[in-house]
C-alpha cells in the first residue's frame, strides 16, 4: 500500500490541484488506479479487522456453539449421502448391471461422475500452488477452503473408478505387487497411469493442505477449552510453537510442496484425458484433450469453490476476509477457462470436418445433433454462453447472478463428460453395433449421494477445522506492512510504522 | 458350484437307474458320512432349492446389505471322484464324439455329438455325411441342430410319469397299458395322433401296429406340413413325390416364397449349393443367379440378386404370368393386374430362365397353396429342369389319415382311446377344429411329450418322452438315406421313446419286474437297440449283420442308401388342372393379407422353452424373443403407427434396443388376434406376416410370455395366406427386443460389394473403397510377423460376404460351443446380450424395398489390438499363435477394452447369468444362486464358464485349438526327428474348425494357419509374411485405416444381377453410393426418398485414392 509520500510522487497533483484539462472524473480514476485496493477488508466502513479481529471470527466459527442450521444442514447431506453408499453396496452385491450401461456403452456416468469430480478437485490445488508460486496474495483468503473442497471432491471422484469394475474384489490386481506367476500391472493402459495419478495428487494435495494447516492448529489448541480438543488439536499441530525456526521451516515445507503441486495440477486431468486420448474411438481419439480437460477441470474446480463459498460467506460473515474482489477475480478466471473449453469444442468441430476422417465428421455430427443433441445443448450453452457474462463488471458483482451462471457451469461441465464419453462410444465405427444409454435409477442416485458426501465432509469442514487461513492471512493484513498507512487515516505515516507489527495472534 | 453329483434330481417316481458311482453312493451311511464332513454341501443336496435356503438368505440378507457376509467372496468348492471301474472309452476330460442324426420333418440332419465322461455337450454336423468341404472335418448343421441340445437339459421337461395330476411310478403305467392294450380287440376306437417323423422304425412299428390292431386309425399331423406338395405332386406325377433338387447344378434359381436358406425348406443342400454357385467367380465359371418372389423378406430374398416384393396371395399370379411367359400351355390368364415393373420384371425372368433351360431350379414355398407348386413342377418341366437339376424320390413315409379325419371321428364319439406322439394339438391345430374341446370328448387320451404343454393339460396320461439324444431310434434323410440315432445318455426323466411306447403296446416289450440279484447297472428295459436293429436288418440287407450294424451306428448312416431316383411321367393335363386353380387367389384392392411362416426360432413353437433360439436374432428383423406382426414402412404409415425418434420410413436413424410398438388387432373369418407391429422393410405393402409358435400357454419359464400365439386365427381353410384381414389399432403398446437397431451403413464401406460385372473389370475393387483403403506405414517391427520369431501357427479367418447368407446359425453354434450365457429379453432391451458373433445386417436403397447386406462380426483378433493395450491388469493379451486371448481370471471388468474396440466385439457379463435365474438379476444376493444341474451339464468343460464382472469374447475356439496342438504334440513326440523340424509339430491343414466355421453349411467361414501355405485360408489371405501377396483380390479387412491389422478379413460380396431387370440400375452405381450416409436427424423433405433414382440423396461418397 502506497503512502502518502509515494503518492506524491507517483501523482504531483494528489493533494487537489488538479492540473488543467483533466476532468474531477478523470482524477478521480487515476487516483483509484494509484491506490491498491486492499486485499481483506480493512476499509473506512470496516476499519477493525485487526489481527486478533482475524483469529476471533475464524476461530470463533469453530469455538461457537453448533449452530442448528448447521444440525439441519449435515442431516440431510448425510441422508443424501447414504444414496451413494446404499447405491455402491448393491452394486457390489448384485452386479455392473444395475447401471444402464450396454454394449456400446461401457462408461456412462460412472466414469462421467469419476472426471466431473476430478476436475472440480482441481481449483483448490490450483488456488494453493500455482497462485503461491505466482504470488497471487489475494488466494490466502480462499485456499484453505477449496483445497478441503479438492479433496473432498477427489474423494467423492475415487469412489467411481473404484467401484465401476466388474469385479471390485479382484481390483489389487491394479497393485503392482510381486507375484509367484510373475503377472504385473500393463503398465502401457491409460487406467493404470489414472491409478497412479490420481493417488499422487489426492496424497500430496493432502499433504500440501495439511502442512498449511499446522500452524493455525496450534493457534485452536491454544484457543480451545476442552481437554480432549486441546489434545487432538495439539497431536495434529505437531508441537508447533511459532519460533522463527518453525516459521522457517514450514515456509521452506511449504514452498517445496507447492512446487510439486503445481505440476500435477497440470499432469492429473491430462492423465485423465489420455484415457479418452489414447484411445481409437472417434471423439476421444483427440490429441486436444490434455489442455482442454485441463483448462476445463479449473473452470469447473472455480465454480464449484464459489459455489461453496459464497453461502459459507455469507452465513458466517466473512465478506472482509473473502471480499466481493475475490469473487470477482475468480470470475475472471472462470471467464477466461470458459472461453479457452469453449475454443476447444469449436476447434474439434473444425477438426472434425478439416480432417474429412467419416467416422470423426460422423462422431461430431452426431454429437451435435444425434440423439443425445440435448447434452451437447446443455453442454455449449452452459459452458461456453453463460460465462460470457463475466465480461461485465455488473455481473462480477451481482452475486445473484453468479450463483446462476456457476451453477450452470457445474451442470455444464458435467454434461462436458456425459458428452464426450457417451455420445463417442454409442455411435462409433460400425453401425451395427451402435445403441443407447439410459441412466437407471442406480446411476442417478448414486451421483446424487456423492454431493451429499462432498457436503458433509465440507459441512464437518467449516466446523471443526479453520476455514480461512488464518496465519496467511494476517500476512497480508494492511497492519502486516511496515510502512502501512491508511489513506484515510489522519495521522503521520511514522506513527503507522511505530505500530507494532507482528500483534500478538 | 459348492455340489458334489452332476446329476439332475431324479423323478420321485419309476425306477432308479444309477448314472454315476456318485450317485450310487447315495445310501443313508454316506449322507450321513457327507454331512459330518461337509454340512454345507450337505444342505445343497438335500434342499429342494427353495424353501430353506431362500429363508436363510433372506433373513441374512440385512447383514449381507451392510457388508459383513462377503459369502459371493468365496471361491466355489467341487469335489472329484475318480471311477473305481472306469467304463470302456472314457478318459476324463477327453471328448468322444459318436453319431447320430436329428429327427426333422423333411428328412434328419446328421450329427456328431460330442460327450464328455457320458454327458453330451455340442452337436455338429457329421463330417462322414459331408465329404466334399474345404475341411476334412467339416460337417454343417444349423440352428436347430445346434439347440436341441439344451432342450435334452431343459430343466422343464416332463419329469415325471403322470395320471390326471397324480405322479405315478412308470411301472404303473406299464401295468394300466398292458391292461388297455388287452381291451384294444381289433383297434376300433383307437386313434394314434403323431407328429410328422421320418423314422422307419416307427413306420415299421405302425405296420405291425396295424396287422394287430386292424382298425386302428393312425393319424399325422404337423402345422407345417408338406401337404401342398404332395398334393401337387399327386396332379403332376400321379404319386406322392419329394423333389431332390441338385442345387450346385442350378445356374438360375427362382424362390417364389421359398425361404431356401434358412430353416426346412431347403435343408444344406440348397445352401451348399447356393454357395457352391457363389464361388464361381473365375473365367469360364459361371456365377449361379437367386431371383426371389416373395411377400415377407426372408434370409433368401436378402441373398438374391433380384427380389420381386409382392404380396404371397399374387405370387399365383407371378407364377402364372411366368408359366404362361414361357409357353406353358393351358392356363388360364392371370387374376392380378400385375404392374408395368412386375410385367417386365417377370418378361427378364422368363428371358433368363428360358436362356438356361435345364439349369434352372424354381423352388415353391411351404406357405404357397398347392395350385402355385403345381405351377412350380409346370415351370420346372417346361425348363427341363426334372431330370437335369431336379429329380424325385418317392416320399419316405407312408400315406397317412389326416386330422380332419380325426376331427370327424372324435365328432361321431368314435374315438375311445388316442394316443398322442410328440404332438401338441390343442396349441397347434387348425383353430376351427377346436382341438382342446374335441380331446376333453375321448375317454382315455395318453400323452406322450417331451415338456408339459397345452396337449398334456387334460389328457388321461402324460409320459414323459425321451429325447432324441436319449433313445435308440433311426431317420430317413433328406435325400432318403437311412440313418441312425444312438443315445448318449440314459434318458435323465425315465423317458420313452415313440417307438417304445409302440412296440409296448404291441406287446413287443414287455414289463417285467426286475429280478431281486439284477445288478444295478442293468440298462432300463425296453431301452435297447433291438427295435431298430430289426428294421436295420430289413434295410441294410446285409449278411454281416454284427459288422454291418456297428459301421451303420459309428458312421451315423447307411452308405449308399439314399433314396433311388424316380422319373414317373410328367401329366401336363393333371397338373394345369391344379394349377389353374392358382387364378382364384385374388387379394382385393387396399385389403391386406396374413401370411403365417415357420418361425426360423421356434419352428412350430417346439423349440418355445429353448433359450437359445429366443435369443438368437432374426436374420433380418433382428427382433428377439418375441413373435411380431411385420408390416412394410408404407404401410405403417397408412396404419398410423407413431413416429419414434426418427420417421417410420426411415428407420436409418434408429437407435433404441427397445422398441414400444402399438398392437394392433387382425380378424381372420371372426377370430381376432392381437400382435404387436414391428416394421420391416421389405415387407410387401399388403403383406403382414407372423411367425408360428410363439405365445404358448402352457410351457416352461422361457417360454412363458413369449409372442403372441397365432394358431388362434389359423384354421384348416386357411393354414398359411389369410387375405382380405381387418387390422385395427389397438390402444395397447409393446416392447420389443432387438439387437440391432441402425440400419444404415453410413456409406462407411464396411460391407463391399460390387456386380460381378464390374468385380471381372476390376478385381481389387474393394480396395478402392473410401477412407478404408488408407493403411499407414509401421516403423515397429511386430515380432509375430518376423519370419522364423514367430509361432508355427499364426491363426486366420475370412468370411466369404459372397456366401454368407446371414441366417445367424453360427451364433448359435458359437453360443452351444463357448458357453454363452442367455440374457433374457429384459437384457436384450438393455442392450446386452452376450453373443459372441453378431450378424451385422444393412440396409440400403429404398427402405420399402431395400437391398441387404449381412456381415458376421466376432472378435477381429488384431494383430494391433485396441483393447490389448488399454486393459490395466493385462487380462487381455497376444499369444504367439496370433490369438488377442482372454484370461477371465484375471479381468477385473473395467470395460475399458470393449469400449476401446473398434469392432464393438466385446461382450461383458452384467450380472451373473450363468448363476441366477434371468427374472431375479437385479435381486442381488436376495436372488436364487446356482443354475439348473442339467444346465450345467451342458456346459462345455473346457470353457470357462464366466462369472458376472468379466469381459469376454471370441476366442477363435481357442480350446479347440489347443485340444488339437496338444494332440499334435503328442504324435510328434513319436514322429519327430530333427530332420522333420517344427513340422510334426504342425497341425495339418484344415483339420481343426471353429464352432461357427462349423455350422455354416456355405462355409462362408473359413479358418486356419496363415502360415500353413496348404491351408484354405493362406490360400485366400495370400502370403501373411509378404503383405498377404498373393491374396484374393476381394480379401479386405474391416477398418484397414486403424492399422489393427485383423486377423479376420472379409472377401467382398459379388452380386450377380442381370442389368435388364427393372431396378438392376442400383448395381451400375458405386457400391458407397448406394448406401447412402445417412445422419442423425435428417427430414428428408424430398418425396420418394429411397427410390433407386433418389437414393444416393446425399452426395456420394466417391472412391478416393489410389491403391496403396
Amino acid at each position: 500500500m502506497a503512502d502518502t509520500k509515494n503518492l506524491q510522487e507517483l501523482y504531483p497533483y494528489w493533494d487537489g490541484t488538479r492540473p488543467a484539462g483533466v476532468s474531477p472524473q478523470e482524477e478521480a480514476v487515476a487516483k483509484q488506479a494509484i491506490i491498491r485496493v486492499p486485499l481483506i477488508g480493512n476499509t473506512a466502513t470496516t476499519p477493525k479487522r485487526s489481527y486478533n479481529w482475524i483469529t476471533e471470527k475464524v476461530c470463533g466459527i469453530i469455538e461457537a456453539p453448533t449452530p442448528l442450521w448447521w444440525l439441519i444442514a449435515i442431516a440431510i447431506t448425510s441422508t443424501t449421502s447414504l444414496l451413494t453408499v446404499g447405491g455402491v453396496l448393491y452394486l457390489i452385491a448384485t452386479g455392473v448391471g444395475v447401471w444402464g450401461l450396454n454394449h456400446p456403452v461401457g462408461w456412462a456416468w460412472d466414469i462421467t461422475n469419476f472426471v466431473f469430480w476430478i476436475g472440480i478437485g482441481h481449483a483448490g490445488t490450483l488456488i494453493s500452488a500455482i497462485l503461491f508460486l505466482t504470488r497471487q496474495k489475494w488466494r490466502t483468503s480462499i485456499n484453505r477452503s477449496a483445497e478441503a473442497m479438492t479433496l473432498f471432491a477427489v474423494v467423492c471422484a475415487g469412489i467411481f473408478p473404484g467401484v465401476h469394475v466388474g469385479r471390485i474384489w479382484m481390483v489389487w490386481f491394479l497393485a503392482p505387487l510381486p507375484n509367484a506367476n510373475g503377472i504385473w500391472p500393463n503398465f502401457r493402459s491409460p487406467l493404470l497411469w489414472d491409478v497412479f495419478a490420481v493417488s499422487t495428487y489426492f496424497t500430496v494435495s493432502v499433504l500440501f493442505w495439511y502442512v498449511g494447516l499446522v500452524p493455525d492448529l496450534a493457534t485452536l489448541r491454544d484457543r480451545v477449552k476442552s481437554r480432549w480438543c486441546k489434545w487432538i488439536y495439539g497431536f495434529f499441530s505437531l508441537g508447533w510453537r511459532g519460533s522463527n525456526k518453525n516459521w522457517s521451516h514450514y515456509e521452506m515445507a511449504y514452498l517445496i510442496l507447492a512446487g510439486i503441486s503445481t505440476p500435477l495440477v497440470l499432469s492429473v486431468h491430462s492423465v485423465v484425458s489420455f484415457d479418452f486420448a489414447t484411445s481409437v474411438v472417434p471423439g476421444w481419439h483427440t490429441t486436444i484433450f490434455p489442455p482442454y480437460f485441463v483448462a476445463g477441470a479449473i473452470f469447473g474446480g472455480f465454480a464449484m469453490v464459489l459455489t461453496i463459498l459464497m453461502p459459507a460467506r455469507l452465513i458466517y460473515g466473512l465478506e472482509d476476509l473473502v471480499t466481493d474482489r475475490h469473487i470477482e477475480l475468480m470470475c475472471k478466471i472462470i471467464a477466461l477457462t470458459g472461453s479457452i473449453v469453449g475454443y476447444a469444442y469449436l476447434v474439434e468441430l473444425f477438426i472434425a470436418w478439416y480432417g474429412a476422417n467419416l467416422n470423426e465428421k460422423y462422431a461430431f455430427w452426431n454429437r451435435v445433433v444425434g440423439p443425445y443433441w440435448w447434452a451437447y445443448a446443455c453442454m455449449m450453452s452452459f459452458n461456453v454462453i453463460a460465462p460470457q457474462a463475466f465480461w461485465f463488471q455488473y455481473c462480477r458483482r451481482n452475486w445473484v447472478i453468479i450463483y446462476i451462471v456457476i451453477n450452470f457451469v457445474n451442470a455444464g461441465m458435467w454434461f462436458e463428460r456425459f458428452v464426450i464419453i457417451v455420445t463417442s462410444v454409442h455411435r462409433d465405427y460400425l453401425p451395427g453395433a451402435w445403441g443407447m444409454f439410459h441412466p437407471t435409477a442406480t446411476d442417478i442416485l448414486t451421483f446424487v449421494g456423492t454431493f451429499g458426501i462432498f457436503l458433509t465432509l465440507f459441512l464437518l469442514f467449516v466446523r471443526f477445522l479453520p476455514m480461512i487461513a488464518i496465519a496467511e492471512v494476517k500476512a497480508i493484513a494492511p497492519e502486516s506492512d511496515p510502512h502501512y498507512h491508511h489513506p484515510d487515516d489522519d495521522r503521520h505515516p511514522v506513527a503507522a510504522t511505530t505500530k507494532p507489527t507482528h500483534a500478538k495472534a | 458350484m459348492k455340489r458334489v453329483f452332476q446329476h439332475p434330481p431324479e423323478a420321485s417316481n419309476g425306477r432308479k437307474y444309477w448314472r454315476s458311482l456318485g450317485e450310487q453312493a447315495e445310501t443313508p451311511e454316506f449322507k450321513q458320512w457327507l454331512q459330518r464332513e461337509f454340512p454345507s454341501t450337505h444342505a445343497e443336496i438335500e434342499s429342494d432349492g427353495i424353501s430353506r435356503r431362500n429363508f436363510l438368505r433372506l433373513m441374512g440378507a440385512s447383514v449381507a446389505l451392510a457388508g459383513f457376509g462377503m459369502t459371493g467372496c468365496r471361491r466355489p468348492e467341487a469335489y472329484i471322484v475318480p471311477y473305481t471301474k472306469s467304463p470302456e472309452w472314457i478318459v476324463p476330460g477327453k471328448a468322444l464324439q459318436y453319431a447320430t442324426a436329428q429327427p426333422r420333418r423333411r428328412g434328419a440332419q446328421p450329427l456328431l455329438a460330442t460327450s464328455y465322461e457320458g454327458r453330451p455337450t455340442k452337436l455338429d454336423g457329421n463330417h462322414l455325411f459331408y465329404k466334399s468341404g474345404f475341411s476334412k472335418v467339416y460337417g454343417p448343421s444349423d440352428t436347430f441342430g445346434q439347440v436341441s441340445i439344451l432342450d435334452l437339459y431343459d430343466p422343464d421337461r416332463l419329469k415325471e410319469f403322470r395320471q390326471g395330476k397324480e405322479v405315478k411310478d412308470n411301472v404303473v403305467f406299464f401295468d394300466a397299458l398292458n391292461a388297455m392294450a388287452a381291451t384294444f380287440g381289433d383297434g376300433e376306437g383307437v386313434a394314434f395322433l403323431a407328429d410328422a417323423s421320418n423314422s422307419p422304425t416307427r413306420d415299421r412299428l405302425r405296420g405291425e401296429l396295424v396287422k394287430k390292431f386292424p382298425k386302428v386309425r393312425w393319424v399325422e399331423f404337423d402345422p407345417i406340413s408338406d401337404e401342398a406338395e404332395v398334393a401337387a405332386s399327386k396332379a403332376a406325377f400321379g404319386g406322392r413325390y419329394l423333389q431332390t433338387p441338385n442345387w450346385d447344378a442350378a445356374d438360375i434359381l427362382v424362390t417364389l416364397d421359398s425361404d431356401i436358406l434358412d430353416g426346412d425348406e431347403g435343408g444344406h443342400e440348397a445352401v451348399r449349393g447356393f454357395a457352391n454357385g457363389r464361388r464361381k467367380l473365375a473365367k469360364g465359371e459361371k456365377m449361379n443367379r437367386l431371383y426371389s418372389v416373395e411377400g415377407r423378406l426372408t434370409t433368401t430374398g436378402a441373398a438374391a440378386d433380384h427380389r420381386l416384393r409382392i404380396a404371397s396371395t399374387k405370387i399365383g399370379a407371378v407364377a402364372l404370368a411366368l408359366a404362361t411367359r414361357l409357353g406353358v400351355a393351358g392356363l388360364p390368364g392371370s387374376p392380378v393386374k400385375l404392374t408395368e415393373v412386375q410385367t417386365k420384371w417377370i418378361d427378364e425372368l422368363a428371358a433368363d430362365l428360358l436362356a438356361n433351360k435345364g439349369k434352372s431350379i424354381v423352388s415353391v414355398g411351404v406357405v404357397q397353396p398347392a395350385a402355385v407348386h403345381a405351377l412350380g413342377h409346370m415351370i420346372n418341366d417346361v425348363l427341363g429342369n426334372f431330370g437335369a437339376t431336379i429329380t424325385l424320390m418317392a416320399h419316405p413315409r407312408p400315406e397317412s389319415a389326416t386330422l380332419a379325419s380325426l376331427v370327424q371321428d372324435v365328432k361321431d364319439n368314435k374315438i375311445k382311446t388316442l394316443f398322442v406322439l410328440n404332438s401338441n394339438p390343442v396349441y397347434s391345430a387348425p383353430v376351427d377344429y377346436d382341438w382342446a374341446t374335441l380331446q376333453a370328448k375321448i375317454p382315455t387320451v395318453i400323452a406322450l411329450s417331451h415338456e408339459d404343454n397345452e396337449t398334456t393339460q387334460n389328457a388321461t396320461w402324460v409320459l414323459p418322452a425321451a429325447h432324441y439324444l436319449e433313445s435308440w431310434g433311426d431317420a430317413w434323410g433328406r435325400d432318403g438315406t437311412y440313418m441312425s440315432t444312438q443315445p448318449m445318455i440314459l434318458p435323465l426323466y425315465n423317458g420313452l421313446s415313440e417307438i417304445e411306447l409302440i412296440a409296448r403296446i404291441i406287446g413287443i416289450i414287455k414289463y417285467e419286474a426286475p429280478k431281486a440279484d439284477a445288478p444295478k447297472s442293468e440298462t432300463p428295459q425296453g431301452f435297447g437297440p433291438e427295435l431298430v436293429q430289426e428294421t436295420f436288418r430289413r434295410i441294410s440287407k446285409g449278411t454281416d449283420f454284427a459288422n454291418d450294424w456297428s459301421q451303420f451306428v459309428h458312421d451315423g448312416f447307411l452308405s449308399g442308401s439314399a433314396a433311388p431316383k424316380v422319373a414317373p411321367a410328367f401329366n401336363a393335363a393333371g397338373a394345369a388342372a391344379l394349377a389353374s386353380q392358382a387364378a382364384s387367389a385374388v387379394l382385393p384392392d387396399g385389403a391386406y393379407e396374413v401370411v403365417f411362416y415357420p418361425s426360423p426360432a421356434v419352428d412350430d413353437g417346439r423349440y418355445n422353452n429353448n433359450g437359445w433360439v429366443h435369443e438368437l436374432p432374426d436374420s433380418i428383423t433382428k427382433l428377439t424373443w418375441d413373435n411380431a406382426a411385420l408390416i412394410s414402412p408404407a404401410t405403417a404409415k397408412k396404419l398410423g403407427v407413431p413416429d419414434r425418434g426418427s420417421q417410420i420410413d426411415d428407420p436409418y436413424t434408429d437407435a433404441e434396443s427397445s422398441i414400444p410398438v402399438p398392437v394392433f388387432m387382425f380378424t381372420v373369418d371372426g377370430k381376432n388376434l392381437s400382435v404387436p407391429v414391428l416394421v420391416a422393410p421389405g415387407q410387401a405393402d399388403e403383406t403382414i406376416s407372423i411367425a408360428l409358435g410363439y405365445g404358448r400357454t402352457v410351457v416352461g419359464r422361457v417360454g412363458f410370455g413369449t409372442g403372441k400365439n397365432v394358431y388362434l386365427i389359423r384354421s384348416s381353410s386357411k393354414p398359411w395366406i389369410c387375405s382380405d384381414v381387418k387390422v385395427n389399432k389397438t390402444s395397447e403398446t409393446y416392447l420389443l427386443a432387438v439387437t440391432q437397431e441402425h440400419g444404415s451403413m453410413e456409406g462407411r464401406g464396411l460391407i463391399r460389394e460390387a456386380s460381378l460385372d464390374r468385380f471381372q473389370k476390376e478385381p481389387d475393387f474393394a480396395h478402392h473403397i473410401g477412407i478404408q483403403l488408407h493403411g499407414n506405414k509401421e516403423l515397429y517391427n511386430n515380432p509375430q510377423l518376423v519370419p522364423g520369431k514367430r509361432d508355427i501357427h499364426q491363426w486366420g479367418m475370412v468370411i466369404d460376404l459372397s456366401t454368407c447368407t446371414g441366417c445367424t446359425a453360427c451364433i448359435a453354434a458359437c453360443q452351444a460351443e463357448n458357453n454363452i450365457p442367455v440374457v433374457g429379453k429384459d437384457q436384450v432391451i438393455r442392450g446386452r446380450e452376450m453373443h459372441w458373433l453378431r450378424m451385422d445386417r444393412y440396409f440400403s436403397g429404398d427402405i420399402n424395398d431395400p437391398t441387404v447386406a449381412s456381415q458376421p462380426v466376432g472378435c477381429q483378433q488384431c494383430e494391433n489390438a485396441p483393447c490389448e493395450t488399454v486393459c490395466p491388469v493385462n487380462a487381455t493379451i497376444h499369444s504367439e499363435d496370433g490369438l488377442n486371448v482372454m484370461a477371465y481370471n484375471r479381468c477385473i471388468g473395467t470395460r475399458y477394452c470393449a469400449n476401446n474396440c473398434p469392432y464393438k466385439a466385446r461382450r461383458f457379463n452384467f450380472f451373473n447369468y450363468n448363476e441366477r435365474p434371468l427374472n431375479e438379476l437385479y435381486y442381488g444376493p436376495l436372488a436364487q444362486k446356482g443354475s439348473p444341474e442339467t444346465i450345467k451339464m451342458q456346459k462345455n468343460p473346457n470353457v470357462t464358464v464366466r462369472i458376472r464382472g468379466v469381459m469376454e469374447k471370441c476366442t477363435f475356439c481357442v480350446q479347440r485349438i489347443e485340444e488339437a496342438k496338444i494332440t499334435q504334440m503328442t504324435k510328434a513326440r513319436v514322429t519327430d526327428s530333427p530332420e522333420h523340424g517344427n513340422k510334426s509339430k504342425l497341425i495339418p491343414s484344415d483339420s481343426i474348425m471353429t464352432a461357427c466355421q462349423q455350422v455354416c453349411a456355405a462355409e462362408a467361414i473359413v479358418f486356419g494357419n496363415i502360415d500353413d501355405p496348404n491351408s484354405h485360408v493362406s490360400k485366400i489371405r495370400g502370403d501373411a509374411l509378404h503383405n498377404n501377396k498373393g491374396a484374393d483380390p476381394r480379401n479386405y479387412d474391416l477398418l484397414h485405416y486403424l492399422n489393427t491389422k485383423p486377423r479376420v478379413t472379409y472377401q467382398a460380396r459379388i452380386r450377380n444381377p442381370n442389368m435388364k431387370m427393372p431396378g438392376a440400375e442400383i448395381f451400375l452405381k458405386d457400391p458407397e453410393s448406394y448406401a447412402a450416409p445417412h445422419h442423425g436427424h435428417d427430414d428428408h423433405a424430398e418425396p420418394g426418398h429411397g427410390a433407386p433414382e433418389h437414393s444416393g440423396h446425399e452426395a456420394p461418397v466417391q472412391p478416393q485414392g489410389a491403391q496403396h
